[in-house]
């Protein structure tokens, strides 16, 4: 009798574990939505762009343009009725091979494919243990897609037309200056010019490189050839006079360092998005995307095309800003006030070891505002948690707090102020950048994404 | 009218000569037959030395890192004047690594000063991952050393090192070593070098907690003793902060505010660990700090620490056991930005407190030259008097040592400098030696002879009390100036007194030593006496037996309730 009983409980027990077993397997099993794979891969993106050691926000750029544009080649023939290749349009990259016409294809398994390979090879430099992270995401979405898609054909042409689109995208990326670009962040061998209001090494700083963070990055390839030609910003010629407009750029600097209030020194390390800690300032654009993606949770092609824009937006961004940097060579505010105005004085926030004007920051937030501001119009209210639940900046008496945003634009004029904030970008430095991002981005803006 | 007011200026004139120029120094680097700079691999790192009686001849002689140039063992002759012996020495093997730091102690208990030189990289073959051995010297006794690397289980660490410290944590008696490391170390040679690897390369590296076996072997116990810190370290001075008796540890790290800040390592001997209690001590400095100065500049008996940094440096004042330490540079009136390296608390103008000299010099290859603080204590404040009195050197200065080389009961000054990267430096950047040519004021200098202490002394306390003053110092154990190892002859200026009423030694183990009555101006060689080595486990044995009573009488007590 007793014995009886037990077995029964026995018995009852195995179900309830097999059951939750199975339902927990079938939980792992739900279908993806498409924007679900696009943005995961979009977290991955910036998770080996955070976690791989020597990034910088120039080589975060660049990865951001071919991952995003392999994202939406991979896909465009999903909604190919809507949609084109913007492959031939780009700077030398040519046209893509198209589908065989006429077979199915399963376009969430090529994104799948194709962004993990594009990883892979473009951040070749990341550990094995990132590798590894790559290699489950793709492994997981696989075998879940897979479940969708019965025909082995179809699933083996998908993957290997994602495959492809990475490779050779991938292979087009390998000439155009940036390619392995961590391995020459610094070039001991520059000769720095020396002109008054140039542009020293800095004493509070963000890295212990006295030399500027890839000084011939304006050399790169653009993506687009039109972001090439685009003119040099105008700036403000070096005068030590008070009262000058030269001087009275730093003035607003030094005397804002006082007043600061509690919310601009939240925004000033909010932004800061520093390379050693994060995912970059582009990584930070990237991440707007996502954003905007998991609210509207639009179709695979345009979650790719948004992808696409902002990457290759925040990289021409990049590039031409870097260029600007080395062509004017312009001081921060740590060598200009404390030799004319204050010698105790010190930034908010430490110097970055490149040229100050334009400021990067603001180049590549305007683009990725202006381009986010094409796809989903101008109010578009959001909550940006990225650095929510980073321990506190004791330094600097501040904490990360989520941001609400009313707008792109809105984004892109705090990130550009917030720097001002951080005293290291005089107001011209971000006026400069934010017009030249919005240029950059109407650019991309432009190209012939639909039919 | 006219003649008071001549007389007025007279006396002025009379009176600043007499405060500002009573301690004078005299650049005697060619007289003395010095030659010497430091050459960097690249960028900014090293440049020291160490101050060693490798003869036992009572002359202290200086060994000097050289960088990508070869190092020099200046000996000295007795005589004013300086030979370069390091081709004799039996430490060429130096001149196939660029070599940084130096720092000695009797590691085997023999009597004879050891060596341990940093590096960071080869000079014989390009690594594309800069990386090295560090290297171990056993003096043979007979005026050279031998390579011990190897023997000492020192061959198989691959680092980027900066500056090591001698101390005992474990007060045996055998000297251990704290080495500093600014990049990531690898255990073994690295095998494969790609991508990966190179950009892994420059992050935050542990620095080596070496326990000295018996003499024999060093052992790394970092993570045993509970550290697990990574920082780009600059290294760490051993000194007993909150006067427990035993040896603390405080580590210096460059980019605190961006990564992990300084570390005050309290040790819990006999317990085997240390826990970082910088935080609560205020300690904790986020700043690019380089070296610390360890003194008791307003002798009260705490120990204060001068930071150096670029910009700013912090003067952490003691304030005693329970109560965060507080930076009162700007209030003792040391607020001056620089680039700081080296720095040594010495009482140079022998006049019962500690003055503090400052090696500055900037991020080679940036060049802008800036000159060297000598802080005068004039007590409850400090007066920058580098230029009156001969110590303001613009060449790019970082280890700097305080010994008596020649003997006349006064501090002089070697200041290690680096040859600029770029060609237009405006002024020679070449290792300084400075006589220190002051007159007056009476001194003491002791010299320890460890029995069951290492044998210098090192790390052990002496306090003289002379002339209603207390006087303390620690034995230097390296890195208290950047990269360098100052003389292990404590000094003591004592102004006016003509007597030392008091001399206490704490040996490092526990033992303490009372002298009285000392007589001024001489070099005194106090020898331990060595103590029972039992007297931990009788207290032991004592304190288990009141404890077993204490049980015996507590149960009793509930029986009878």
């Amino acid at each position: 009798m007793i014995q009886q009983k037990f077995w029964k409980k026995l018995f009852v027990v195995c179900i309830t574990i097999a059951w939750t077993i199975s339902s927990c397997k079938e939980e792992n099993k739900r279908m993806p939505e498409d924007y679900e794979v696009a943005s995961a891969w979009a977290d991955m993106t910036n998770y080996i762009t955070k976690n791989t050691p020597a990034n910088t926000p120039t080589f975060a750029s660049r990865c951001f343009g071919y991952i995003g544009l392999t994202m939406f080649e991979s896909v465009v023939n999903d909604s190919a009725a809507v949609y084109q290749s913007v492959a031939g349009q780009l700077n030398g990259l040519g046209n893509l091979p198209v589908p065989e016409k006429g077979v199915a294809y399963n376009w969430a398994l090529a994104l799948n494919a194709g962004q993990a390979e594009i990883l892979r090879n473009i951040y070749i430099q990341t550990s094995d243990k990132n590798k590894n992270k790559i290699d489950s995401l793709e492994q997981s979405f696989e075998t879940v897609l897979k479940n969708k898609t019965p025909d082995g054909e179809v699933v083996k042409r998908s993957i290997l037309y994602g495959k492809k689109i990475a490779q050779l995208i991938f292979e087009w990326s390998k000439t155009d200056g940036g390619h392995r670009g961590y391995l020459s962040n610094f070039d001991k061998k520059l000769v720095m010019p020396k002109r008054p209001g140039c542009w020293q090494p800095p004493l509070y700083a963000q890295s212990f490189s006295h030399y500027p963070l890839h000084p011939h990055w304006g050399n790169n390839r653009t993506f687009l050839a039109v972001d090439s030609a685009i003119d040099a910003p105008a700036c403000i010629p070096f005068d030590t006079t008070p009262g000058s407009a030269y001087y009275n750029q730093f003035k607003q600097v030094y005397e804002k360092r006082k007043v600061l209030t509690q919310e601009e020194k939240e925004a000033a390390i909010w932004w800061s998005d520093d390379p050693d800690v994060t995912f970059t300032p582009p990584g930070h654009s990237y991440y707007l995307a996502t954003i905007v993606i998991r609210k509207t949770k639009p179709g695979l092609v345009k979650c790719a095309e948004t992808y696409a824009r902002v990457g290759m937006a925040v990289a021409d961004a990049f590039r031409n800003c870097w260029k600007w940097k080395y062509q004017f060579f312009t001081e921060r505010a740590n060598t200009y006030v404390t030799e004319h105005m204050d010698p105790e004085w010190q930034s908010f926030w430490p110097d970055p070891p490149f040229p100050a004007f334009p400021s990067g920051h603001a180049i590549q937030a305007a683009a990725a505002a202006t381009v986010l501001t094409d796809l989903y119009g101008e109010n578009f209210a959001f909550i940006d948690s990225a650095h929510v639940g980073r321990t506190r900046d004791d330094i600097r008496n501040a904490d990360f707090k989520a941001r609400h945003f009313n707008s792109f634009w809105q984004v892109a004029e705090e990130t550009a102020m917030s720097r001002f904030y951080g005293g290291i970008h005089i107001p011209q430095d971000n006026e400069r950048g934010l017009e030249k991002g919005k240029i950059i981005a109407n650019n991309i803006n432009r190209l012939h994404w639909k039919k | 009218m006219r003649h008071c007011l001549t007389i007025l200026l007279v006396s002025i004139f009379f009176f600043i000569d007499k405060s500002i120029c009573q301690t004078h120094f005299t650049d005697v680097t060619a007289p003395s037959g010095i030659k010497h700079v430091f050459k960097v691999y690249e960028g900014m790192f090293g440049g020291g030395a160490c101050v060693i009686d490798f003869n036992k001849d009572g002359y202290e002689d200086v060994y000097i890192t050289g960088g990508v140039n070869d190092d020099v063992l200046y000996k000295n002759n007795g005589n004013g004047t300086f030979t370069n012996v390091f081709e004799q020495s039996g430490m060429t093997v130096t001149k196939n690594f660029v070599t940084q730091g130096v720092t000695g102690a009797d590691v085997n208990h023999d009597g004879f000063v050891d060596l341990f030189v940093t590096t960071i990289t080869r000079r014989d073959k390009k690594e594309v991952i800069p990386r090295a051995i560090n290297l171990f010297f056993l003096n043979n006794g007979n005026g050279t050393f031998r390579d011990a690397t190897k023997e000492y289980g020192l061959d198989q660490l691959f680092s980027f090192s900066t500056s090591a410290s001698f101390g005992d944590f474990n007060a045996d008696g055998w000297p251990d070593l704290y080495v500093g490391n600014y990049f990531n170390e690898y255990k073994g040679k690295l095998s494969v070098i790609n991508d990966n690897t190179v950009v892994e390369a420059n992050q935050i590296a542990k620095g080596n907690l070496f326990l000295n076996e018996n003499g024999k072997k060093f052992k790394d116990v970092y993570s045993d003793y509970g550290l697990d810190f990574r920082g780009f370290g600059w290294g760490g001075i051993f000194t007993d902060f909150d006067n427990d008796g035993d040896q603390d540890l405080f580590v210096n790290h460059d980019f605190g505010y961006k990564r992990t800040p300084d570390l005050l390592l309290e040790n819990h001997y006999p317990r085997q660990d240390f826990t970082d209690v910088a935080k609560e001590k205020g300690m904790d400095l986020k700043i690019n700090s380089m070296s610390t100065a360890v003194g008791d500049y307003n002798n009260d008996g705490l120990m204060d620490y001068y930071i150096t940094n670029i910009w700013f440096n912090y003067f952490m004042v003691n304030q005693g056991p329970g109560k965060p330490f507080v930076n009162k540079v700007k209030e003792l009136g040391m607020q001056f930005f620089s680039i700081s390296w080296g720095a040594n608390f010495a009482d140079f103008d022998n006049d019962g407190d500690v003055d503090l000299f400052v090696a500055n010099g900037d991020l080679n290859p940036n060049c802008v030259p800036m000159a060297n603080y000598y802080f005068e204590n004039l007590g409850g404040k400090f007066e920058d008097h580098a230029r009156a009195i001969g110590l303001a050197d613009y060449g790019i200065g970082r280890g700097s040592v305080v010994f008596d080389y020649d003997n006349d009961g006064d501090l002089d000054l070697l200041e290690v400098n680096q040859e600029p990267v770029v060609t237009d430096y405006p002024v020679p950047s070449v290792t300084k030696l400075f006589r220190n040519d002051s007159t007056s004021g009476h001194w003491i200098k002791i010299s320890l002879n460890g029995i069951d202490a290492e044998s210098h002394g090192i790390g052990s306390k002496i306090e003289v009390e002379a002339g209603g003053k207390k006087m303390i110092r620690e034995i230097d154990g390296g890195a208290s100036s950047i990269f360098s190892q100052s003389s292990v002859i404590a000094h003591f200026g004592l102004g006016n007194a003509t007597k030392i009423d008091k001399i206490t030694v704490y040996w490092t183990g526990g033992n303490k030593q009372i002298i009285s009555n000392v007589s001024t101006n001489q070099l005194l060689t106090i020898t331990e006496i060595p103590g029972k080595k039992s007297h931990f486990f009788i207290y032991l044995l004592i304190g288990l037996a009141a404890a077993a009573v204490a049980g015996f009488i507590y149960l009793k007590k509930r029986k009878t309730v």
